[in-house]
């Protein structure tokens, strides 16, 4: 139940069809994007990664062969000086040969002139002779040999030559560079046989940084050289690790078995390819920022964001436009029907040019309004015509009785001889008929309403004679003014009947016209008996019609003021018990249609 | 309508918030791209100083890690005060962003250090300080703790009478007051038996002929100790000429090829060696932190090794004495 209410209060938020279809749509081309380009993505990260390890590990092991051989063209050199006679002869025999001596230095001149990666090279006897470079160099000789490495390693190692690790080379004063030393045992062929002399040669790094440098991936990448005890041979910030001012995962590199060790996560992540040499004992490092390995996929990986963001902007206007293609005819449809319902009949043609059931729909509409328009515009015609023809047939009936009772007056002065009074009414009452007949339009002028009202009073004075007295008193800037047909007279015969009629005296009665206020005002004054409030309330009733007057009451003269003139005019009753009645018509004192 | 308008609003929003962030991150960013430029005027620079040489090569390696251009103003001679003074004024009117000084005299650059701060030039000091705390941040060998190790080895040399002669540099400066004083305390009890104490002005031959003087004047003379590379190699010298190195026990401050091969050949029985490439290197990497704005030390002791005959082929001593210079290569 709650669970409904909640999907129904959540659907409800989508209050139209467009954000139904919008948001619908919409989520799922996201999500779709979203999936696709993230699934892309990894693939993308991962493979781009091992390529890119793999192409590092090719080119470690590519420099671990390099230096190999760089190695394998030193102790080439080596075993050509070591098994030299001139060396041996030199080293070993008791008389100095000079002539050997110099060849010697000139084959060391030779070996230091071709190669600028060679700091030194020398040979040494047990019993101090020596050769060293061009034999210029001052020789340290405050130097103990036997606290040298690379000359007690070289005597006392089996066979072949080796290599020693970074070292201060100590033995020419003066000048204490560092370097990696390359040196073999020399034995005394002639002699005792055993190794009684050493071969040294001295590399510089020219040589090994230049194949170090030449293995490096990316800007922040480099590569080093550890030996087998994992001191540091080559690094491009040897001094800094020297005196401590950077560090290396040294420990790392001599623990691990693995081909590459990988240390921090994502993009901090540092690679390290490692490729270990069985013939040096060496272990070639190359160290790559796994930021700068992943720039490729990065790079692909912002090109897939772009596009899924541009994908998604498409996808996003397209079904708001779908939407909108949708919807707009049936919002159109929506609004038409509500002014339909309100009674407005005028934006019922609805143009839709779509041919699907929306648009079979809007048509069935049209017609249906169209219809609806018609019957209606036929009821009010119907309608008008018949409230016209009911009030033609009231305003063009003279009451019989009041014709029958002027008649018999008229007899009865004729009668009488009253030659003068017959004509008189006889006269009025021509003018009467003549006026009530003639007239074909529904409004008349003031005066014309005034003049049947005189010819009427005239009439009904001489019928009651001592019993009414009438006065016209209606100001001439208003006589102009239209007024509806038969709206004076039936007011002035309520007057006579059932206010003066009743009076023991003398009645009089005042018919005023003025203007006030921009309208234009008409009063009939009795000063007949009056009406109680309680009658006064019922004055605008429908059943107030007796058979004296023509059939046109208050009520009909009241309703018809108000239909024709608004609801703001219409007739007002004053009335006091004994003392008289005054009834007020009030119409606009500008109508349209005036001259 | 309003929909859209809202819609409008919430856009400008959004980009009104990224282009502020990334412009902020852009300036971070220049700031910390921006090539420094820094000066740095040693005491001297001299092919035989070890010293100096290695404290120069240190600035220089970690100005090029650290992207800074540095220019190295160096007086000739040790203890040319006018000569240094001149230098610093010149750095000066080039208005880098910091100037790294090794005075030479405890008083007479206060001035010029002084205005070089009030025009927004910041100073690091490197090995000696002077009077006036005008620097930024320091880097220096604890000089007290250098002549203390000295102190303490020169102490296991002698008897409890043996008669000391120290010769020092220069009278007055910082580190000539401080390793004086550490190698009194080092010494202990013994100190009393330091019977003069003279100076070279860092210079060899004055040195040398102080030396020789002081072998005359107290033929009992058991010890010297140098207190910088010419006092200690110039007492060395002297010691070797006269063939007493059996008999005159010599220890000293600094290394120099000189002074390693005094060592070999017996001369010198102990040199207290401070890290020099050290030095140098954390002076311009912690003055490049402090212009880039991050976190930096105001105080740093670099550090001495006392180096014997020994352990003077041990790996960890060779790093120390001798710099392993990768800018040749590259």
């Amino acid at each position: 139940m709650k669970n409904k209410n909640l999907s129904a209060r959540f659907i409800g938020r989508f209050s139209s069809i467009q954000s139904v279809i919008f948001a619908t749509v919409a989520v799922l081309v996201l999500s779709a994007v979203v999936i696709v380009t993230g699934v892309s993505m990894r693939f993308t990260n991962t493979s781009i990664f091992e390529n890119s390890s793999q192409y590092t590990q090719t080119i470690i092991q590519q420099m671990n062969q390099n230096i190999d051989s760089y190695i394998d063209y030193m102790e080439n050199i080596a075993y050509l000086i070591s098994s030299n006679e001139d060396v041996q002869d030199y080293l070993f025999s008791d008389e100095v040969d000079n002539e050997g001596r110099y060849r010697i230095l000139k084959q060391f001149e030779t070996i230091l002139d071709s190669r600028s990666d060679i700091r030194n090279v020398g040979i040494i006897s047990k019993s101090g002779r020596m050769l060293i470079n061009n034999g210029s160099k001052s020789v340290n000789h405050d130097l103990d040999l036997n606290t040298q490495e690379w000359y007690t390693q070289a005597l006392n190692s089996p066979e072949g030559p080796t290599l020693t690790s970074s070292h201060v080379q100590h033995i020419i004063s003066g000048e204490r560079p560092w370097v990696i030393t390359l040196s073999r045992g020399i034995r005394d062929r002639s002699g005792s046989g055993e190794k009684e002399g050493v071969f040294f040669i001295d590399l510089n790094y020219s040589a090994i940084s230049g194949l170090c440098d030449q293995s490096t991936v990316g800007t922040k990448g480099y590569a080093f050289i550890l030996d087998a005890k994992g001191n540091i041979v080559y690094h491009p910030q040897q001094q800094q690790l020297y005196n401590e001012l950077q560090t290396e995962n040294i420990s790392l590199i001599m623990d691990t078995d693995d081909d590459t060790v990988l240390t921090g996560t994502g993009n901090n992540g540092k690679l390290y390819p490692i490729s270990r040499s069985d013939k040096t004992g060496w272990t070639v490092v190359d160290c790559t920022n796994v930021r700068e390995l992943l720039s490729k996929s990065r790079q692909a990986q912002s090109i897939y964001v772009l596009t899924a963001v541009v994908l998604v902007i498409v996808a996003l206007l397209f079904s708001r436009f779908m939407a909108r293609s949708i919807t707009l005819p049936i919002q159109k449809l929506r609004d038409s029907m509500k002014k339909v319902q309100e009674g407005d009949f005028s934006v019922s043609d609805v143009v839709v040019d779509s041919r699907n059931e929306i648009g079979s729909l809007t048509k069935s509409f049209d017609v249906m309004t169209h219809r609806i328009q018609e019957l209606m515009e036929q009821n009010v015609h119907e309608q008008e015509q018949k409230r016209k023809s009911e009030l033609k047939a009231l305003q063009s009936q003279i009451n019989p009785h009041f014709l029958y009772n002027t008649l018999d007056s008229i007899i009865w002065m004729a009668e009488g001889k009253k030659n003068e009074e017959v004509v008189l009414m006889t006269a009025s009452l021509a003018r009467l008929l003549r006026q009530s007949i003639s007239n074909e339009d529904e409004v008349v002028p003031i005066a014309n309403e005034v003049e049947y009202a005189r010819g009427y009073l005239t009439i009904q004075k001489m019928r009651y004679k001592d019993k009414l007295e009438f006065q016209i008193d209606v100001d001439p800037s208003i006589l102009h003014i239209p007024l509806i047909k038969l709206v004076l007279q039936p007011i002035i015969e309520n007057a006579i009947y059932h206010g003066l009629k009743y009076k023991e005296s003398k009645g009089l009665l005042i018919i005023k016209g003025f203007p006030k206020d921009g309208n234009a005002v008409l009063q009939v004054i009795d000063d007949g008996v009056g009406m109680d409030e309680e009658t006064l309330a019922h004055i605008y009733d429908r059943h107030k019609v007796n058979y004296h007057s023509n059939g046109v009451g208050v009520y009909n003269v009241q309703k018809r003021l108000k239909l024709y003139y608004g609801e703001d005019y219409g007739i007002t009753y004053e009335s006091v018990v004994g003392k008289g009645t005054t009834a007020t018509i009030t119409i606009p004192g500008r109508q349209e249609g005036q001259k | 309508m309003i929909k859209k308008k809202k819609w409008l609003s919430i856009c400008l929003v959004i980009c009104l918030i990224g282009g502020i962030g990334g412009a902020a991150w852009y300036r971070q960013k220049k700031i910390e791209e921006r090539r420094m430029s820094l000066v740095y005027i040693p005491k001297v620079e001299d092919s035989t100083n070890d010293f100096w040489k290695a404290l120069i090569l240190g600035t220089k390696m970690a100005a090029k890690e650290y992207n800074a251009d540095i220019e190295i103003k160096a007086p000739t001679e040790e203890n040319d005060i006018e000569r240094q003074n001149e230098l610093l004024k010149e750095a000066i009117s080039e208005e880098p962003d910091a100037i790294l000084f090794s005075p030479s005299s405890f008083t007479e650059s206060n001035d010029l250090l002084k205005e070089a701060k009030e025009k927004g030039i910041r100073i690091s000091f490197i090995d000696s300080y002077t009077g006036e705390k005008v620097q930024d941040l320091t880097v220096a060998t604890d000089n007290l703790e250098a002549g203390e190790k000295l102190g303490k080895f020169a102490a296991t040399l002698l008897g409890p009478d043996d008669q000391i002669a120290i010769v020092a540099h220069v009278k007055g400066v910082s580190t000539a007051v401080e390793r004086e004083e550490g190698f009194r305390k080092g010494l202990g009890d013994l100190a009393k038996n330091i019977v003069e104490v003279v100076y070279c002005d860092s210079q060899y031959e004055k040195s040398r002929k102080l030396t020789q003087e002081l072998m005359e004047k107290y033929p009992n003379l058991k010890m010297v100790a140098g207190m910088n590379e010419y006092s200690s190699v110039g007492a060395a010298r002297a010691v070797k000429a006269a063939g007493a190195k059996d008999r005159i026990q010599v220890v000293g401050v600094d290394s120099s090829q000189e002074a390693v091969q005094l060592m070999e050949n017996g001369v010198f029985k102990g040199l207290v060696v401070q890290k020099a490439f050290k030095m140098g290197y954390i002076g311009v990497k912690e003055t490049i932190l402090m212009l880039r704005g991050k976190s930096y030390e105001k105080d740093i002791n670099s550090g001495c090794e006392l180096v014997t005959p020994d352990n003077m082929y041990d790996s960890e001593i060779e790093k120390l004495l001798f710099p392993f210079n990768t800018l040749k290569l590259s």
